[in-house]
């Protein structure tokens, strides 16, 4: 892979060299395992999201070609089962999320301009629980126990009396282990944003993408511990003989739902958020101007995060519940479409204005708006509780939430790959096979999706194995399951485009695109010290800002080269004002050992080889006691913990 | 020469700030979880009566009370801006203000939007009886 590297003027070659020394990590098998590079850290989890999404890929194509003629036989129902669970699943928690924690990962420290992120240690831990969590679900499928009652679980068809077998014991202890790096992945963001901006990136100038980021983060505190709380229930139900969703018992089956969807409705726009993210990220290259309306866009960020806490209930609305407490949540789920709307105007109102470059991230973010817009009509339709009545458990809510999904995050997402891909490995991607990827995609998509929404109204319920003839659902079933094979086919060539850019593409220049924030002032792919100086933020473009890349230059100031040791700089939380410097830890085991010690305990709780469990459960406390034993240099201050 | 204010003031200014960006937020969400469940458990417990107040009222309340702490937030998160956008005007060139002005639009689209969920959940108390199923 190759390098382009610019010598910052502002830099001595001395400083360069002990930049390079002190953050250097040898190539090795032990430096493969033990690295807390953000930028290592954050391919790996694209790469690892990117394995997972293919497996679930591959199941829906599985259930597509069972769904594509009326009684057919490819699969038996109890696989049928747990290959559209596994599907639901696995895409949204170990692909949309962690996807997104991928780019976050790799970005937000080159955004922000730091040289990593706050906890490089618990990031590394967050990416192994992840994979080993991944691999812990996913390798129940072949032993017939992956989990199958749908991503959502509904009680009481969750519990042990009516689901027999370690498949729910698989969803609960697995979405309860996954949560472990997911929250620790999210306070990891928060932190880095909020102490390890560069000087002068006060509030007013953090990048769109770092907001959604952000507040992503702050939705994943809140929310992922109404999911952890259902997830111990649910395991003590079936395995302990407690009764919080029995109702013999005195439990409530309606509990499962109200604490599953106080999380489930926030992660839509945890998944969706971020990816919105992107697109405010990416337009500005490919515009020639900043997005605009910047505070509108913010806002609507917020307030999207803050009023996707207050809808939960629109997923219940055909649970028996009184009309007029219907109406609150109703009213909510009307009017998230009104942020979410400012978004899409002011990208819009940005396209406009500016000087439209018509590459392949571009053609992403325009499928995305087409594809986002039309889920989003269809989304404000659930909004109304007696429309909801009509087709709730239809095709039609199939339909809805992969446009929201597919043209809110995927596209995103895809355009995100193009874009930054330059940045990530160096190398530019061929520009056709982009082209024919986005076509084939787009195109897939809506011929599979689109029919959906009319076997909905036709009356097809979700979640059915097969299918008699005679409701005429079968032709629109044919059409969604050969759009179905066209997606996978448009998919495919991202991957192959991928591959042909790392093999065969071009060396691509530090800013490729001409790019408005900090990422693209630096080396392609970066240096691990991220920034040879870390700049002075004068404005909201950075990249685009004369005074900020002096500052880099002849502005470079020893107190913003850091050249002594591994070391970033805190600032203050509003204004970024500079405070002090601060180490960064070096590469380390214990993130490995630790999240292994875990999937040891995980799996031993699913054995129910609870002495085995006790045993992992001590090395985790050993490992987590000797990753928080003070260093052995107490006069000097270390202000990150790790 | 002038004096900046005073600690105590600074203070007030920064709650005050605050209240007018997230005080339609917090009260939208103190509206969603007094009105929700008390419709729901008092129907399910088979009554219309919270301690001798007939339940429509007490959902009434709950939505009248938070519906007048956001049109408070949107005055404070107005004023601010309109203050900040003064000061911009007359060429001060100070961050502090800059965030100010940011949080200050921030809060007054903010409280607009979540004035207009609790109205349009708020008129629902009008039409339905409480317990309608």
């Amino acid at each position: 892979m190759s390098t382009t590297t610019s010598t910052a003027p502002g830099v001595g070659r001395d400083d360069l060299a002990r930049l390079a020394e002190h953050w250097a990590e040898p190539r090795s098998l032990r430096a493969w395992f033990t690295t807390v590079d953000h930028k290592k850290i954050g391919r790996r989890y694209l790469v690892t999201a990117a394995f997972f999404f293919v497996l679930a890929g591959l199941s829906a194509l599985v259930m597509r070609t069972q769904l594509a003629r009326p009684e057919s036989g490819v699969v038996s129902p109890q696989e049928y089962n747990q290959i559209f669970t596994m599907h639901g699943t696995a895409m949204i928690f170990l692909f949309a999320t962690p996807m997104l924690f991928g780019f976050g990962n790799f970005l937000v420290p080159l955004m922000i301009g730091s040289r990593d992120m706050a906890f490089p240690r618990l990031n590394a831990f967050g990416y192994w629980v992840f994979l080993f969590a991944g691999l812990f679900m996913w390798a129940s499928l072949p032993f017939g126990a992956a989990p199958n009652n749908g991503w959502f679980a509904y009680a009481p068809l969750n519990q042990v009396q009516h689901n027999p077998g370690l498949h729910m014991d698989v969803y609960a202890l697995g979405l309860l282990f996954l949560g472990i790096s997911t929250t620790s992945g999210a306070i990891n963001f928060i932190v880095t944003a909020l102490k390890l901006r560069a000087p002068g990136m006060s509030l007013n100038r953090v990048p769109l993408f770092v907001w959604a980021i952000v507040a992503t983060a702050f939705m994943v505190v809140f929310a992922l511990p109404a999911l952890n709380a259902d997830n111990t229930m649910l395991f003590l139900d079936r395995r302990f003989g407690t009764h919080f969703f029995d109702p013999s018992g005195g439990g409530n089956v309606l509990l499962w739902q109200h604490l599953f969807w106080i999380f489930g409705h926030p992660d839509v726009y945890i998944i969706v958020l971020s990816a919105l993210g992107i697109v405010s990220a990416v337009l500005p290259a490919f515009t020639r101007r900043g997005v605009v309306a910047y505070s509108l866009i913010v806002l609507s960020i917020v307030a999207i995060a803050i009023i996707s806490f207050g809808v939960w209930v629109h997923h219940m609305f055909a649970t028996g519940l009184p009309q007029l407490s219907y109406s609150f949540f109703s009213a909510a789920s009307t009017v998230i479409t009104i942020p979410s709307g400012i978004q899409i105007f002011a990208w819009l109102a940005t396209m406009l204005l500016g000087r439209l470059v018509l590459r392949v991230p571009l053609l992403f973010v325009i499928g995305f708006i087409v594809t986002f817009v039309l889920g989003g009509l269809t989304g404000a339709m659930f909004a109304v509780t007696a429309f909801d009545q009509q087709v709730t458990d239809s095709y039609f809510v199939v339909a809805h939430f992969h446009y929201v999904l597919i043209g809110g995050a995927v596209f995103p997402m895809l355009a995100g790959i193009y874009y930054w891909l330059p940045k990530i490995t160096g190398r530019m991607y061929h520009e056709g096979l982009g082209r024919w990827a986005f076509w084939l995609t787009f195109a897939g998509m809506h011929v599979t999706f689109f029919p959906m929404h009319l076997t909905g109204l036709f009356g097809m319920p979700r979640r059915v194995y097969t299918y008699r003839s005679e409701p005429g659902w079968d032709g629109w079933n044919l059409v969604s399951t050969v759009g179905s094979y066209l997606l996978a086919l448009g998919l495919l060539l991202v991957l192959v485009g991928v591959v042909h850019a790392l093999r065969r593409g071009r060396p691509a220049p530090a800013d490729p695109w001409e790019g408005d924030s900090l990422e693209w002032s630096t080396a392609s792919p970066p240096e691990p010290y991220n920034f040879p100086v870390i700049p002075r933020v004068h404005s909201l473009h950075p990249a685009w800002d004369a005074r900020t890349a002096e500052s880099t230059t002849t502005g470079a100031t020893a107190e913003r080269v850091l050249s002594d040791g591994r070391r970033t700089l805190f600032t203050s939380e509003l204004d970024a004002r500079t405070e002090r410097a601060v180490d960064m830890p070096e590469s380390s085991f214990k993130p490995l050992v630790l999240a292994g010690a875990l999937l040891v305990f995980f799996t031993a709780m699913l054995l129910a080889a609870y002495p085995v469990a006790v045993v992992a459960a001590l090395v985790v406390a050993a490992t987590i006691a000797a990753w928080l034993w003070p260093p052995r240099r107490p006069d000097e201050e270390l202000g990150v913990a790790s | 020469m002038t004096t900046g204010p005073g600690p105590h003031t600074r203070l007030a200014g920064g709650l005050l700030l605050w209240y007018g960006v997230l005080g339609g937020a917090v009260a939208w969400a103190a509206h969603l979880l007094v009105a929700w469940p008390l419709d729901e458990l008092t129907c399910a417990a088979g009554r219309e009566h919270v301690s001798a107040v007939p339940l429509w009222l007490a959902v009434w309340l709950a939505v009248v009370i938070p519906g007048v702490v956001t049109v408070g937030s949107l005055l404070v998160a107005t004023l601010v801006w309109r203050r900040t956008a003064r000061a911009s005007s007359a060429g001060a060139e100070d961050r502090a203000v800059d965030r100010s002005r940011m949080l200050a639009v921030v809060g007054v689209w903010a409280n607009l939007l979540f004035l207009t969920i609790i109205v349009l959940g708020g008129v629902a108390v009008l039409v339905f009886p409480p317990c309608q199923g």
